[in-house]
């Protein structure tokens, strides 16, 4: 069964590139919009340097806004979720903001914030914030309470309730909100490039768009495609390992 | 008692984004009390007379892409769902495809489809159609299999086994699918139209930013607002109607 979902895996990708190639030579499709696949693979080794500059440009903000709303999120979500009025009273601010579109604030952030990497961080930030709150407000919430109680009676302090056994307790939630934050803060840091960047892999996208080139745009499309893709697939690994080392 | 606090807290928010709001630059940032009177304008139709065609067209745009994105969903989940082999070999291709930040495809869309309404809405369908696929295969995985089995002893080809006997049966995940892709739709349509557009809601939001009427810009984009939340809201109604009758 495996082997035959390999075999048809490959040979549907293979067999949509051959067609896909196929229209474009014979003239079905407008290789001005869209190009042949070998035509993306030529540009994507013109403008391969650049482009994994840009890359590297934007993931280096998504790393910034990443390990920002992680922490951040975790802690609020650990503050909120465990004590009650605030849970009862932020709930449903939380889920209302995480609901909205966050693009309706973009021009006012890049209004006050402006056009460098600050925007970019801080809109990857509360885009990749939300999830992980919400995850781990209500992973809190759910923590047995006889836990708690174990603790408290055998004299745990605040700080050792909160870091040895709330926080080891909802771990899963924690990693959950982490795999779903990642692309959430790639994805902000994405929009704030196309929308006002000067650099970055967004704002290369969107000039080759604006500039009808469209062999480099699908082939930066293919890189970040993979990238999120690579770095999703590595995270889900780690996941794993860490799920088996917990037992 | 916690709906009070929560009161007083919006209140406090208010308080302060209006204190904030007279000491900032006008030009970044607006007190309430300002906003209300754009509102006003706006309302009255005087600072944005073509507000009632913006909002039309984005409405518009939002039902067909919601519309084909819930026909394509079904579709695809039907075709994924109920074939073994071909669920087993698309079905980690379509959760790879869905850990790709949705907003890297956009410019692509933009360059196939132009600046006009097409563009807005084949990312508003991109986005919608993964949770409804997604949810129709969580859904088939759930139907009891004896259900499916009887049906079939009875005569009842594929289509007619998944309309009469799955949908049905699966209806508590599905309308829950459903609800998503309607937001992500929602949020496709004017993360596309702030992205770059002539008209619609984004258009009016990038005009008012643009020529910094920030009063006009936050009074447009709660206009926007009340839009999402009103097409949040009727799908929750119609969600709780659904799961009411399922059960």
């Amino acid at each position: 069964m495996t082997l035959r979902v390999r075999a048809l895996q490959l040979a549907s990708i293979l067999a949509a590139l051959g067609a896909w190639e196929g229209a474009a030579r014979a003239g079905w499709v407008d290789p001005l919009f869209v190009p042949a696949p070998t035509a993306v693979a030529i540009a994507f080794a013109r403008i391969g340097g650049a482009a994994l500059a840009a890359l590297a440009d934007t993931l280096g903000k998504t790393a910034v806004a990443y390990v920002l709303s992680v922490v951040l999120g975790v802690a609020a979500g650990l503050v909120v979720g465990s004590v009650r009025l605030l849970r009862e009273v932020l709930n449903p601010f939380v889920i209302a903001l995480y609901g909205i579109p966050k693009i309706l604030v973009l021009p006012w952030i890049v209004l006050v914030l402006g056009f460098g990497a600050a925007p970019a961080i801080f809109y990857g930030t509360i885009h990749g914030l939300f999830p992980i709150l919400v995850l781990v407000m209500g992973a809190v919430r759910d923590v047995d309470r006889t836990l708690v109680t174990v603790a408290r009676s055998y004299g745990a302090t605040t700080w050792q309730l909160y870091w040895k056994v709330l926080l080891p307790a909802i771990v899963p939630s924690v990693l959950a909100g982490m795999r779903l934050g990642l692309v959430f803060c790639l994805l902000g840091v994405l929009v704030v490039e196309m929308f006002a960047g000067v650099r970055g892999m967004g704002y290369v996208m969107s000039a080759f768009a604006n500039g009808f080139q469209a062999p480099e745009l699908f082939a930066a499309t293919a890189l970040v495609s993979a990238a999120s893709i690579a770095i999703v697939l590595a995270l889900d690994h780690l996941n794993e390992k860490l799920s088996h080392w917990r037992g | 008692m916690t709906v009070l606090v929560r009161l007083a807290l919006l209140a406090a928010v208010l308080a302060v984004w209006e204190v904030a709001g007279r000491a900032a630059n006008p030009l970044m940032a607006v007190p309430p009390s300002a906003v209300l009177p754009a509102l006003r304008e706006l309302l009255l139709l005087r600072s944005y007379p073509d507000l009632p065609a913006s909002l039309l067209l984005t409405l518009r745009e939002i039902a067909l892409a919601y519309g084909l994105a819930v026909a394509a969903g079904l579709a695809c989940g039907f075709a994924l769902g109920m074939n073994r082999l071909v669920g087993r070999a698309y079905g980690p291709m379509l959760a790879a495809l869905y850990a790709v930040p949705a907003v890297v495809w956009y410019p692509s869309l933009m360059l196939f489809f132009g600046l006009d309404a097409a563009s807005k809405i084949a990312f508003g369908f991109l986005l919608g159609f993964f949770p409804v696929t997604l949810a129709v295969l969580a859904g088939i995985r759930q139907v009891n299999p004896q259900l499916v089995t009887v049906a079939r002893a009875y005569g009842a080809g594929p289509v007619r086994v998944f309309a009469s006997v799955m949908v049905p049966a699966m209806l508590f995940t599905l309308v829950g699918g459903l609800r998503t892709g309607l937001a992500l739709s929602v949020i496709g349509v004017i993360v596309g139209e702030i992205l770059g557009s002539k008209r619609g809601m984004g258009a009016l939001i990038n005009h008012a930013y643009g020529l910094l009427r920030t009063a006009d810009y936050v009074a447009l984009v709660l206009m926007t607002l009340v839009l999402i939340v009103g097409s949040d809201a009727l799908a929750s109604l119609v969600e709780r109607r659904a799961r009411k009758w399922s059960e």
